[in-house]
This record gives C-alpha cells, sequence and structure tokens, in this order.
C-alpha cells in the first residue's frame, strides 16, 4: 500500500478560511429586499387548517362518537388542537413578517420558515429550470410559487406566496437569464 | 390562468437518454448481435438447474412425484425459463455505435430502441457473472449523466465478448480527439503514461466485514436455506443440533446465548465469504484515458466488476466511520461524483469496500490528490451551544419516552416497570449526544470543503467549493437562542446536500461565505454596529 506517493510540490500555507474579510465591522446577510404579497397570509391559514384542523377533526369526532376510546384519543386530540391554534394564529403572521425573496441577474435568494428559518441563495448559473407553480388553493387566491431547481436534489428554491403574474414574469425573465448561460449548471 | 411559460432546460432533444420506437440517427450504421456464446451459456445454466433434481432422484433416492421434489423441481423451472428468456433476449437485441449515438434494440414484439448520446456518457463499466467469465463474456454498463431509477444503467448490453467489451469501453470513453484534446487542460502533466495504483486488497480486511446488523439477516438466509435443502433431501437437520449439546443443562437464558452466539457465528462465516467473493483482488488505480484521467477499481472473485469513474465528474470524497465500531477503526471511503447513483445496489461510488481507517484515509487524500490536502486538515470544533442542543434534544426525547410509557403503565397497559426502560434511556441518549457533538467540524481548506458529522456513522465529507449550487443558512428557534445555525451546501453529485451542523452564527456566515465563493457576496452588508 503506497497510498501517498505523489509527486511532492512546494506547500501553500494553509490560510483559514475567513477570506474574505480581512478586517473591519463583520460581514452580515442582509434580509432579501422584497416581501411576499399580503394574501399569502391568508394562503398559510387555509393550508394550516387543511392539515392541522382537518385531522384533529375527525380525532375531534371519533372522541365525540366513541366512548371507550376516550382515554386514548384525550392527549392527541389536546395535541391536535393546540397544534391547529398554532398554525392558524401565530404561523400566518409569523411567515409573512420572515418571508421574503429576492432575484438578481446573479442569484436567486430566498428567506423563509416560522420555526425554522432558512435563508438560500442559487446562482443562476447553476439554475436548471424555473417554474411558476400553483396549486389549488393558490389559484383560489391568485397566488404562485416560484421554483427554482439546481442539478442538486435538494437545491432547490421555493419562493412562496408571490403575485401570480407576477411569478410568471419572473420565471420568464429568469428562463431568458438561465439560457444565455453556458454549461450544463452541474 | 394559464401554466408558467417557462420551459425546462432539459426537454427531449438535449436529453442523454431515449427511448423510443425508432432509432435516433438513420445514417447506416450496421447492427450488431450480442455474444453468440450466450446460446451454449444458457443451454449449460438449463441443464445445470436440472441436475439438483437428478442428484435428489438418482443419487438420495428420493422418491419421485410433485409433492417431494417441487422446490428442486421449481428450482429446475426458474433456471430453465431464466435461460430460455435469454436466448429470446439474445435474438431480438442488437447494438450499433453511431457517430452521436450508442443505440439498442430490443423487445420481442414491440420493438424498442434505447439510445445514449456519447457526449453524455460518464462512465463504461463492465461486471461479469461467474457463468460471464468460464464463457469469456462480459456485460458492458453505459451511464450517462442523470440519475436514472434506482440502479439502472443508461444502458446494458448482457452480454457481449470480453474483446467486444474492452474495444467497446475504449471507443465509447476516448471521445473525437478534438475534444479531447480541449479537455486535456488539467490532467496533461507530462508522465501519466503508466497506471497509478492506488490500493490493492488485503484479505485480512475481512476482519472489517464480518459483524455487522447484516450478519442476522445473512444467517437467517443460510439457516433457513440449509433446513430447506436437507430437509428436501430426507435429513433432518433439527435432531442433529437437538443432538449436538446437552441443551436441558443450559437453562432457558444458555440455551439463548448459545444460539445467539452460533447464528452469529454462521452470519460472520456468510458475511465474510460474501465480502471476499465481492472484492478479491480489489486494484483501485487512476489510469490515463484520451479525455483526461479516470478512477478504476476492479474487484471480485466469482463475479468480477471493473468500474471507471471519470475524474472530471470527480467532486469530492466521504469517509464514513461507523461509531460502534471506530474502537477498531473501521471506515467506508465513497467518492462524491456526478453521474453515479448512489441508490445503486452495487454502490459505485465507493471506492475501497468496508475495511481499516489507516488504509481508508490515505486512500482518500490520493484520490483527491490535492494540494493542500483537505484530508486530515484540522477542523474547527463546535460550539458548547451545540452541545446543549443536544443534551436539550437528548433529555427531551427521553422524557417524551418516558411520559408515553408512564401514562400507559398509569393505564394499565404496560407493566409498572415500564417507565424506568424511559428513564435508563436518558444516561444513552446524553452520552449519544457528547458522542455526536464530538464527531463534528467543519473548514474550509484550499478548493475544497470539508464537514463531519454524523452520530451512527461519522461521515467526513471534503467537497469542491466551485461544485456547491446552492448553499443555506438554517435557524431554528432553539439555534437562534444558542447562537447556532446549520450551514448546507448544495451539489449535483453524491447525496446532493452536505451539512455543517451547529455552527457558531458569525462563523456560519463566514464558512458559507468561503463555501460557495462569491454566491452570497451580493447580499452581504457591513454591520455598521
Amino acid at each position: 500500500m503506497d497510498p501517498t506517493s505523489r509527486t511532492p510540490s512546494p506547500p501553500r500555507p494553509v490560510e483559514p478560511h475567513d477570506q474574505s474579510p480581512p478586517d473591519g465591522p463583520p460581514l452580515r446577510l442582509r434580509p432579501p429586499t422584497h416581501r411576499v404579497d399580503p394574501r399569502a397570509r391568508r394562503w398559510w391559514l387555509l393550508r394550516g387548517l387543511a392539515a392541522a384542523g382537518a385531522p384533529t377533526l375527525v380525532v375531534g369526532a371519533v372522541w365525540w362518537l366513541w366512548e371507550p376510546a376516550r382515554p386514548w384519543l384525550a392527549v392527541p386530540l389536546v395535541l391536535g388542537v393546540l397544534w391547529t391554534a398554532a398554525r392558524v394564529l401565530v404561523e400566518p403572521r409569523l411567515r409573512y413578517a420572515v418571508h421574503r425573496w429576492e432575484t438578481t441577474d446573479l442569484a436567486v435568494y430566498g428567506l423563509s420558515g416560522w420555526l425554522v428559518r432558512e435563508w438560500r441563495v442559487a446562482p443562476l448559473s447553476r439554475v436548471q429550470t424555473v417554474d411558476a407553480v400553483r396549486g389549488p388553493l393558490e389559484q383560489l387566491l391568485g397566488l404562485a410559487t416560484l421554483r427554482v431547481t439546481t442539478a442538486s436534489s435538494s437545491g432547490a428554491i421555493s419562493l412562496r406566496g408571490l403575485d401570480a403574474e407576477l411569478a410568471a414574469e419572473l420565471a420568464e425573465r429568469l428562463t431568458a437569464v438561465t439560457e444565455r448561460t453556458p454549461g450544463d449548471a452541474t | 390562468m394559464s401554466e408558467s411559460p417557462a420551459a425546462p432546460r432539459d426537454v427531449a432533444p438535449d436529453a442523454a437518454v431515449v427511448e423510443a420506437d425508432r432509432p435516433a440517427t438513420d445514417d447506416g450504421t450496421p447492427w450488431s448481435r450480442l455474444a453468440p456464446r450466450m446460446i451454449a451459456v444458457d443451454l449449460a445454466r438449463s441443464l445445470l438447474s436440472l441436475a439438483p433434481t437428478a442428484v435428489a432422484v438418482g443419487v438420495f433416492g428420493v422418491e419421485a412425484s410433485w409433492s417431494t421434489l417441487w422446490p428442486l423441481l421449481l428450482i429446475a423451472a426458474w433456471g430453465v425459463l431464466g435461460a430460455a428468456r435469454d436466448a429470446v433476449r439474445w435474438a431480438v437485441t442488437r447494438y450499433r455505435v453511431t457517430d452521436e449515438y450508442v443505440e439498442r434494440r430490443s423487445g420481442l414484439l414491440v420493438r424498442r430502441y434505447r439510445s445514449v448520446r456519447r457526449d453524455r456518457i460518464r462512465s463504461v463499466d463492465t461486471t461479469a457473472r461467474l457463468r460471464h467469465r468460464l464463457s469469456g463474456l462480459r456485460i458492458v454498463l453505459v451511464g450517462a449523466g442523470q440519475q436514472l431509477a434506482a440502479g439502472e444503467s443508461a444502458l446494458a448490453l448482457d452480454a457481449v465478448a470480453r474483446r467486444d467489451a474492452e474495444l467497446l469501453r475504449a471507443v465509447l470513453l476516448d471521445r473525437a480527439p478534438a475534444l479531447a484534446a480541449a479537455d486535456q487542460g488539467a490532467g496533461a502533466d507530462a508522465g501519466q503514461d503508466a497506471e497509478h495504483v492506488i490500493a490493492r486488497f488485503r484479505p485480512w480486511w475481512v476482519v472489517y466485514n464480518l459483524l455487522s446488523i447484516w450478519s442476522f439477516v445473512t444467517a437467517a438466509g443460510l439457516l433457513w436455506g440449509a433446513y430447506w435443502l436437507l430437509d428436501t433431501f430426507g435429513l433432518d437437520p433439527v435432531a442433529w443440533v437437538e443432538g449436538l449439546l446437552p441443551w436441558e443443562r443450559l437453562g432457558r437464558a444458555g440455551t439463548v446465548l448459545v444460539g445467539l452466539a452460533l447464528v452469529l457465528a454462521v452470519g460472520a462465516v456468510g458475511m465474510g465469504a460474501n465480502y471476499l467473493a465481492a472484492s478479491w483482488g480489489l486494484e483501485l488505480a487512476r489510469v490515463p484515458g484520451e479525455g483526461g484521467t479516470h478512477l478504476r477499481s476492479r474487484q471480485g472473485l466469482l463475479t468480477t466488476r471493473e468500474v471507471s469513474r471519470d475524474d472530471r465528474r470527480l467532486r469530492g470524497i466521504t469517509v464514513s466511520e461507523p461509531v460502534l465500531w471506530r474502537w477498531m477503526g473501521m471506515a467506508d471511503t465513497s467518492v462524491i461524483t456526478t453521474g453515479l447513483s448512489i441508490w445503486s445496489a452495487s454502490q459505485p461510488a465507493a471506492v475501497l469496500p468496508r475495511g481499516p481507517a489507516s488504509v481508508a484515509w490515505p486512500v482518500a487524500s490520493a484520490v483527491l490528490a490535492a494540494d493542500p490536502d483537505p484530508i486530515g486538515a484540522p477542523l474547527r470544533r463546535h460550539p458548547a451551544g451545540a452541545l446543549r442542543r443536544r443534551l436539550w434534544w437528548a433529555t427531551a426525547t427521553a422524557a417524551i419516552v418516558t411520559g408515553a410509557l408512564a401514562w400507559l403503565a398509569a393505564t394499565a397497559v404496560l407493566p409498572a416497570w415500564a417507565p424506568w426502560v424511559g428513564a435508563a434511556l436518558w444516561p444513552v441518549a446524553l452520552l449519544a449526544a457528547v458522542v455526536a457533538h464530538r464527531a463534528l467540524g467543519h473548514a474550509v481548506v484550499g478548493d475544497y470543503v470539508v464537514v463531519r458529522s454524523g452520530l451512527v456513522a461519522r461521515a467526513t465529507s471534503a467537497l469542491r467549493r466551485d461544485a456547491v449550487s446552492t448553499i443555506a443558512l438554517r435557524e431554528s428557534v432553539l439555534q437562534r437562542r444558542l447562537g447556532l445555525r446549520t450551514v448546507a451546501a448544495m451539489t449535483a453529485a453524491g447525496w446532493g446536500r452536505y451539512d455543517a451542523p451547529d455552527v457558531e452564527a458569525d462563523e456560519a456566515l463566514r464558512f458559507a461565505v468561503a463555501a460557495a465563493p462569491g454566491v452570497l457576496d451580493p447580499f452581504l452588508v457591513r454591520d455598521d454596529g
């Protein structure tokens, strides 16, 4: 076994990785410039009702109708009610306060989440597809999600709660930019 | 309200692999058949699969009736049908290599054409089962960039003669001379004519592959198979095992322990044999090709496998050390590369079989051949907050489990001691939290970003910085309180996502900026505070 028999090369100093800011005040990641559409609050509320409220209702109905199961269902029911309340009362406001997005000719930048916040940046040179996606609830409210995918299966950026026309326009513009960019985006 | 006007960039005309009902080109290139020797092999296979039945009747004198012989007859039917199907496949399959495509025509009733664009071919591998090796045949697997359904190659030719396989590889991997010249840039260092062997197989590595959770599955399979086989031939394995040891004197606990030890021993033998068969003669080498170098591994005792990985697709390497076996320095080594499926059962990304860490680290370093070397570079430890977060979660998990068990015990579903199991979980969880925290680390070394994390298997990944396509910073409510952030680097290769969990918030930003050069720059501002 001689795995390390490479040709020796002059040693380069191993720099600490904060090469960009040598001194001065520390750098900060600024939030993206645009807020999402105010109608997104209603969308998140409806989504919360559908995702948390509906199962809670089912559990509640079973609790009501089937007496022997009550001791078993009390805890799940209470948890379900609390979770629904959080998703309906807190989530839309918090998300509206947090969610922001920005697109430039170089990158797509999104900030999202309520319990877990996430800042995501993808350079347009790595972007493969840009789509405006609209689910049934979004169609009802005139909203759309801008989905930007890269060659990485987990690297997609979703900008949710945008105005439908704005999202379509953005998708068109960004697609034009990515098509101008050479390379196979891996 | 129309759908998005945006069209995906890689639609059909650009796709690497196309399956259609007509050939991709029509330039009159002649089609070739698969190797005719396949028919002889299929005949031999049919005869072999009939052999057990013949032996059972002829040698052991088993009564020739359906009720006694059905398992052997099923085997025979399976073998004969498989061979017949193979022969039909030989009859209907043709392949050809045109200037632009590799094409395969197949299908008995409906003719299908599968074509792979030659400029999208990422790998050409050969593999051979025992029957192929005995008859000088090889299966050729052509891999294209995109990851298809689980474990499927873009195009497989099963099987062609060994000479044809080598020829195909040479033709498909060596692009047009002009393209090769343009690509050579990086790998054009002089003196690359000879191949450079990075690692060779050592039989003693088998000790690293004897015990795992799969031992039990292997043992179960082996024991069940043995019982079933002996039973078919009219022998009684149960009586033999009963006569082996004075089981009554061992008591219940003793019987269980001896049984477990026996099962593990059988499993270890099975695992060891399997390992030796799969990895025997492994040779990992960097070989020059027309279009840059390749990382080639050859291995296998009965079924040989040769995998070539294009160095231009190499994005990094992962060394993973399972927690329970870290004391004996066990490590798995796999490359991070695009175009190889991580889900494939044959694990084409694994450049070394499970073996000693003392070999894995230098090999990883030699595979990357980067300067400065990211493997073995000191990693930055993560702050105490990361430990606190893990301790917190360990405590919360233990508390919830204990609470649930206490509730179940209170309602008399479980015996009264059940909550103590949950309580006993707590110190174990705390220990796991400490181990998980000690595994954390990150660094940027030269062109590579290095992250290390993982409780069950501590995985150290070095990823090229220019391969990072999306960069993300995450912050949960608890992380915000502890001043931590998780940095995730997304890439098209390997698992697609490499995390540095729980980095101190300011350091997280610096690390993210360095990990994806230039990506975050437009969104940074100086803090005037």
